[in-house]
Order: C-alpha cells, then sequence, then structure tokens
C-alpha cells in the first residue's frame, strides 16, 4: 500500500484502489456480493444513448438484442441483432397514451407502431444500422455501469501464461436487469429523440436513462431563456416550423413519460446551475430524475453542484482552478509547475476514477496492445475490455442501476411511475453535508463509503 | 461457483498506477479457483496486470472543453494547418474506393424520396428568388465569402467547431474528413445521375446563380450530403464533443448556402441530409481505420 504522505507532489504516485468502489460507497456491492440472487430480466432499462458493443462478456447476457433498436441511420429505426428473421418481438406498450395530447409526437407514434408491426423488415428499406462496436464507446460504458454481469472466459495462452479460464469480477449496479440500446444520433433533429423516447414508452421500459444533453437550439443555453429572436440570430442555420413544433413538443413528452417511468438523465459536467436540458426538467411534479456527481471523498465533484439536482452519485473528479476555487492533484506531473495559493482545495481533490466496460480489443477508450481483430470466445488479454469514464454519465448510469436493482429486488413495485421511483430513491439516500452544499447520495442499506479520505 | 456474482467473493479487480490488476480477494488466485496466473512469470506477485491504457489525460474525456483547449495551446506555436492533413490522402484512398463498391448493394438503392414535381420545384424556386435578393444587401456579407469559400476544399465548417482548424495534430482527422466529402462526392453523383434533376435556374430564368452551376444533376445536393455525412461520421466517434451537434447546424448552413447561391432547391438540401443518414452505416465500415485512428486523436 503506498503511503501517500510520504510522496512527492507531481510524482504520480497513486494508491491502488477497488475497480468497484462505487458500488461499494453506495451500499450496493455488498449486497450483490452477499445477498439473495433473483429472477433476471425483471426490470428493463432502456438506455438512449450511443451504440452498445453488445458481445463484451459482460454485456451479451444483459442486452436484450431483440429489442435494441438504432435510430442513428434510420427514423424509424432499424434492429441490429435479427440477421435474415423478420421482427418477432414483444411490444408490450403500443397503445400508450403518453402522446394523446401533443399532436406532432402522436403522429410519429403512429408511424412508430405502424412499423413495430410483426413480420416487418428489421432494416426498413434496407438501411442498415449503424452500430458498429468499433464506435460504440460511450454507450457501452454506461450499460456497464448500469447493468453488467461478472463473467469467466478462456484467456488465449501467452505472456507466459498458459491456456486458462479468467475471472471478469466486474458488474453493474443491476446485474439482474435487461438492458435495451436505444442509439441515437446527434444531429439537432428533435424526431430521432422523440422516436427515442416513444420507443422506451412501447417496450415498457422500467427506467429510461439519457447520459447526455438534447441540442434542442432554445434550451441548450439556459441564460438566453426564451429570446427567440437573438437565437435565432446565432444559429448558422434555423430549424424550419416541423422542427419548432418538434421541440415544443419535447420537453412536454418526456415529463408525460416521465410520469410513468422514471427518466434518469445526467446533470453537465461544466457546473451548468439547474442542469442541461433535459435534466433541468426535473422538478417535484414529473419523474425526471437529474443527476450530478461526487467524487470518492464524499464531496461535490469538481464538474458538478447541486443546484436543481434530484441528487449526486458516484463518479471521478476534476481539478479546479479558477476564481471560485483551485481545487489541483498534487500527484499530477503537471502540478509543480503551478502557481498554487497557500489556501486552496487541493485535499478535497480525489483521483478515484469509476472503472467500467469498454468496448473490446484496439478500439475504445482502451486499447488493447494487439492491432488484430479480437479473438472469438477468448481474450489475450483483458485490459481494453474495461475503462476509465467519469462525469454524471457516469453517476447518471450508476443511479439508473441503482433504481433498476429496486425493481429487481421487488423493493420498488414495477409500474408504480416515475414519481414513485423517484421517491422511493429519495427515501434510499442519504443527505450529506459538506462545505460547498448538502445533497442526497443513494444509500443502499442506509449508509455510504467513501474510500478516498486521504487529506481531509 | 453457482452464480456470475460470486465471483465478486473471491477475485476483485484493483485500479493500479500501471494499470487494470485482477487479484484473488482473500488470496491468490489459484486459491480463487482459477489456477495458471500464479507462476513466476506473471506480474504483481501473484496478480494478473494489465494495462488499461489508462493514461492519465483519459480522464478529460468528460469534458472535451478542457481538452481541446489544451491542444490547442499546444499547437499553435507550431504554425499547423489543415492542409497538413491532406498528406493523408496523398494517395487516391483506392482501398476504400475497392471496398465502398464491394458493397455498392448497400448504398447504391438507398430509400432517398423521389424529387419534386416540376410544379412543386418552381414554387421552391420563389424562395430562392427571395433569396437572391437578399443574398446582395449587407447583412449578407459573410455569407456570401462563406459560398465563395465552400465553392471548393474549404474544410472551416468542419474543423472549427471541434477547434483544430489551426492544428496541426489532428491529421487523421482531417483526412478522414477528406475521406468522406471524396467518397460521398462519388456516391452522391450516382444519385444525381438517376434522378436527373434540372438546376433551379433551368426553371426560373430570373434566377441568376451566385457561382456557375456544376456540371451535373440537382437533386440530391452533394454539398449537403457530404456536409452532413461528415457531421455523422464525426459525431459517430465523438459523440461526447460539445460540438458534435453544432456540427450539423454548420452542415446545414453549408447546404442552405448552395440555395442563397441559386445551385439548389430546399429539397436538394433535405434528400443530401436524408442520403447522409443513411449512407452512414457504409461509411463506417468503408472508412474504419481511418475513423479509429481519427478517435484516437481525441481519446
Amino acid at each position: 500500500m503506498l503511503d501517500q504522505a510520504n510522496t512527492q507532489p507531481g510524482s504520480e504516485d497513486y494508491a491502488d484502489y477497488p475497480a468497484l468502489w462505487h458500488l461499494d460507497s453506495i451500499g450496493v456491492l455488498s449486497h450483490l456480493r452477499d445477498g439473495a440472487r433473483v429472477k433476471e430480466g425483471r426490470s428493463r432499462v432502456a438506455i438512449i444513448d450511443t451504440s452498445v458493443a453488445v458481445d463484451h462478456p459482460c454485456l451479451a447476457p444483459a442486452v436484450n438484442r431483440d429489442l435494441a433498436v438504432d435510430f442513428f441511420s434510420n427514423r424509424l429505426g432499424a434492429f441490429p441483432y435479427y440477421q435474415d428473421r423478420k421482427l418477432d418481438a414483444t411490444f408490450p406498450n403500443l397503445a400508450t397514451d403518453v402522446a394523446d395530447a401533443l399532436p406532432a409526437c402522436r403522429d410519429l407514434l403512429n408511424e412508430l407502431v405502424d412499423r413495430l408491426a410483426r413480420g416487418s423488415a428489421p432494416h426498413v428499406k434496407g438501411v442498415a444500422p449503424a452500430t458498429s462496436p468499433d464506435f460504440s464507446t460511450h454507450g457501452t460504458a454506461i450499460a456497464g455501469l448500469v447493468g453488467a454481469r461478472p463473467a469467466t472466459v478462456s484467456l488465449l495462452p501467452g505472456g507466459g501464461i498458459g491456456s486458462c479460464e479468467v475471472p471478469l469480477p466486474f458488474c453493474g449496479a443491476d446485474p439482474f436487469c435487461e438492458i435495451i440500446p436505444i442509439s441515437t444520433n446527434f444531429d439537432p433533429d428533435p424526431e430521432v429523440l422523440i422516436m427515442a423516447f416513444l420507443y422506451a414508452e412501447i417496450i415498457d421500459a422500467s427506467v429510461i436513462l439519457l447520459p447526455r444533453s438534447i441540442p434542442d437550439p432554445y434550451r441548450i443555453v439556459p441564460e438566453l431563456g426564451g429570446d427567440a429572436d437573438f437565437i435565432d440570430a446565432v444559429l448558422p442555420a434555423k430549424p424550419n416550423a416541423r422542427e419548432h413544433a418538434l421541440w415544443r413538443e419535447l420537453p412536454q413528452l418526456i415529463i408525460s413519460v416521465s410520469l410513468k417511468r422514471p427518466v434518469i438523465c445526467a446533470a453537465g459536467n461544466a457546473r451548468e446551475r439547474g442542469g442541461i436540458y433535459p435534466a433541468n426538467l426535473a422538478d417535484a411534479d414529473n419523474g425526471v430524475i437529474s443527476v450530478g456527481a461526487a467524487n470518492a471523498k464524499g464531496l461535490i465533484a469538481g464538474y458538478s453542484q447541486t443546484d436543481g439536482v434530484t441528487l449526486l452519485a458516484p463518479s471521478n473528479d476534476a481539478e479546479r482552478y479558477d476564481r471560485l476555487s483551485v481545487r489541483l492533484d498534487v500527484q499530477d506531473a503537471r502540478f509543480p509547475d503551478r502557481v498554487c495559493p497557500a489556501q486552496n482545495g487541493n485535499a478535497k481533490f480525489s483521483y478515484f476514477e469509476i472503472i467500467s466496460t469498454d468496448v473490446p480489443g484496439r478500439h475504445g477508450y482502451s486499447y488493447s496492445p494487439f492491432a488484430s481483430e479480437e479473438p472469438q470466445g477468448a481474450l489475450r488479454e483483458f485490459g481494453s475490455y474495461f475503462c476509465r469514464f467519469g462525469g454524471t454519465s457516469a453517476a447518471s448510469a450508476i443511479v439508473a442501476g441503482f433504481v433498476s436493482l429496486g425493481y429487481s429486488m421487488d423493493d420498488l413495485r414495477i409500474g408504480t411511475g416515475g414519481l414513485a421511483a423517484k421517491d422511493w430513491l429519495l427515501s434510499k439516500s442519504v443527505q450529506i453535508e459538506t462545505d460547498d452544499g448538502a445533497f442526497f447520495y443513494p444509500a443502499w442499506s442506509g449508509s455510504v463509503n467513501f474510500p478516498d479520505l486521504y487529506g481531509l | 461457483m453457482n452464480h456470475p456474482l460470486d465471483l465478486l467473493k473471491t477475485t476483485e479487480f484493483v485500479v493500479t498506477r500501471t494499470g487494470l490488476a485482477l487479484r484473488g480477494a482473500a488470496g491468490t488466485l489459484t486459491e480463487a479457483g482459477f489456477p495458471g496466473f500464479d507462476s513466476g512469470k506473471s506480474a504483481s506477485g501473484g496478480s494478473l496486470t494489465t494495462l488499461l491504457s489508462l493514461n492519465r489525460s483519459a480522464r478529460t474525456t468528460l469534458n472535451r472543453n478542457r481538452n481541446r483547449n489544451r491542444n490547442r495551446n499546444r499547437n499553435r506555436n507550431r504554425g499547423g494547418s489543415p492542409d497538413e492533413g491532406t498528406a493523408n490522402l496523398s494517395l487516391e484512398p483506392w482501398r476504400e474506393r475497392m471496398v465502398l463498391y464491394q458493397m455498392a448493394g448497400s448504398w447504391t438503392d438507398l430509400p432517398v424520396p423521389l424529387p419534386p414535381d416540376p410544379e412543386q420545384l418552381r414554387i421552391e424556386t420563389a424562395e430562392l428568388l427571395r433569396k437572391q435578393v437578399r443574398l446582395h444587401t449587407p447583412a449578407e456579407a459573410q455569407r456570401r465569402d462563406e459560398i465563395r469559400a465552400e465553392s471548393g476544399l474549404d474544410l472551416t465548417a468542419y474543423l472549427r467547431p471541434l477547434g483544430i482548424d489551426d492544428c496541426g495534430d489532428y491529421e487523421a482527422t482531417v483526412g478522414l474528413v477528406l475521406l468522406v466529402l471524396l467518397l460521398c462526392d462519388e456516391i452522391g453523383l450516382s444519385y444525381k445521375h438517376r434522378f436527373d434533376v434540372p438546376r433551379p435556374s433551368y426553371i426560373e430564368p430570373r434566377l441568376r446563380p451566385f457561382l456557375a452551376n456544376p456540371p451535373h444533376a440537382s437533386y440530391p445536393s452533394n454539398h449537403s450530403f457530404q456536409s452532413f455525412a461528415v457531421a455523422f461520421v464525426l459525431s459517430r466517434i465523438l459523440p461526447e464533443h460539445p460540438a458534435s451537434s453544432e456540427l450539423f447546424l454548420r452542415a446545414r448552413r453549408v447546404a442552405e448556402n448552395r440555395e442563397w447561391a441559386g445551385l439548389h432547391y430546399p429539397s436538394d438540401t433535405h434528400a443530401g441530409h436524408d442520403l447522409a443518414r443513411m449512407v452512414t452505416p457504409v461509411l463506417e465500415i468503408v472508412c474504419r481505420e481511418q475513423m479509429l485512428a481519427a478517435q484516437k486523436e481525441w481519446i
């Protein structure tokens, strides 16, 4: 064990820490390790994000491939994993009334329902999905934090080690849930996100996770308020009348959906007061849950804040070096070159990061040393299968898994709606007071653990 | 071992300074039921250590603004320019073209809507006439400059939102943009040939295009198709970048500038956008190596 008290600033001496510290911090790890094994698939988590590397050994048992859908390339959705089969999945909530008061959304819902008819083509008019695992980094990390399962895989011989079985002791907050990737693009086209939310409604998701912002030009800079004329002047290209109508309906749809199932959103990574859109829709009257980030010391992460946020959850930290705060990583190699005021908050910084699943091989956030394709059914190394991750994306994914675990364990009744889920979540949280503000933090068994208390 | 979760009782991943270590929770991996790792050749005294490739800068994945700014500062003194990136395409992209045409069945018959009827095209030209008048007002001086620049291979619209239009360290990203533009030019021409829609000034002679009409058909707009294809492809490799959505708005600006120039109908713009969206799954196969190389410049 590294003695941090005797390390030199800038020497990059960081003590080891458990990869699942975040689950331990919220009281879930001991529950998963020692608690009951319940039936899988009771809870269904819809992840609206990028595509997911579904063959990752920790994710393969979690992803429902028949319901996974991609709206990146096809406005009516493409089903990536059907191959030669026709559509034969069951969509339990085709008669949803969630868009009844939203005429433009209702038209889209009707189109989507028609498209989902049993026996229809997985790729409408031959348009393939854009779901190559190579470019599924963010979604893969998110999915792992929600519902990865530990796995045992074969290791190919090499490096002085013979062929053998290797454990991958990694899991998400709810390793009993079913994950439905709903991949989208980043085109500021409201229709894509509307389709994604309607689809999550149609499949009767227990939890909807949106670990990203929505690029509504009229909401992306809340400080500009409703000054539409100025926003139009700023935009390189203006939305047309149909897009205007859809942008107006989208937040109403999200709130309407959230009353039926919790919608868990990342609050933003730039200390945005009130949170980014749509996290900033969260209030006491709806089921939108806005998630900020706390570091492994139990303090507000450097890029997060508490205003408008439902709760904070474990994530990594970021340095601060601004007029409001100086909170630097004293072990960082650049630290000696910085002018650090005597009064600083360096002790508040935590170097702990979130570990999650990554696209295997030479792609993704962490790379394999091998340039060739990954072998089928076996690994040559496991480093590229996991990555460092963070931000409120990670925190929101952990909360989505936490709520899903409530459903899986029948602590939270399926179908109770987003408001009840939010109430349950807050009842399973503890309030933490810090010098920088108070916040709620998930605590499965009523207590929390922060592993990086050095310096406090 | 009865349940995969039981692995958590006997083994654990530990984050070390050099990577992720796999360890027995209370002893060696052999004692945990996984023999084979505890020989003298394995690292860290009974643990299996593997590099995570998690250098410290990886932490900045959560905040691309900060990462980008650091890179910009680092590169400003080196005088790099996007032109350096063209070195990546100093050879014709023959491999990519070969793959593209091997999978021609995936992109030659995408469901691009049929073009509007002549009456609708004529109605669309009315809007172009209004834009023609406004284009020559002082308020549209910037747009006139953009139209001139975008008639060539100007990459500003794609690189500036990413903050790399004055950098030299993003050769693969710039090379990828150029590759997408080249390949989409060919794909788009095949659709133009199929639909053979006349340019707006043929339908409405009172339109005086700001630039000469290109010598091919109008529908779909290749400027629109190419620009949106760049946006779709870059957002596939950089979904967390704050400018991912801005790229689409810039693409739309480039496409609409061609309407202001009297060269394209709005329906050409829309068709170019739709074609770009549908062709992205093809491009992520054809341009796979370049996309991976470009992604590594950012992660």
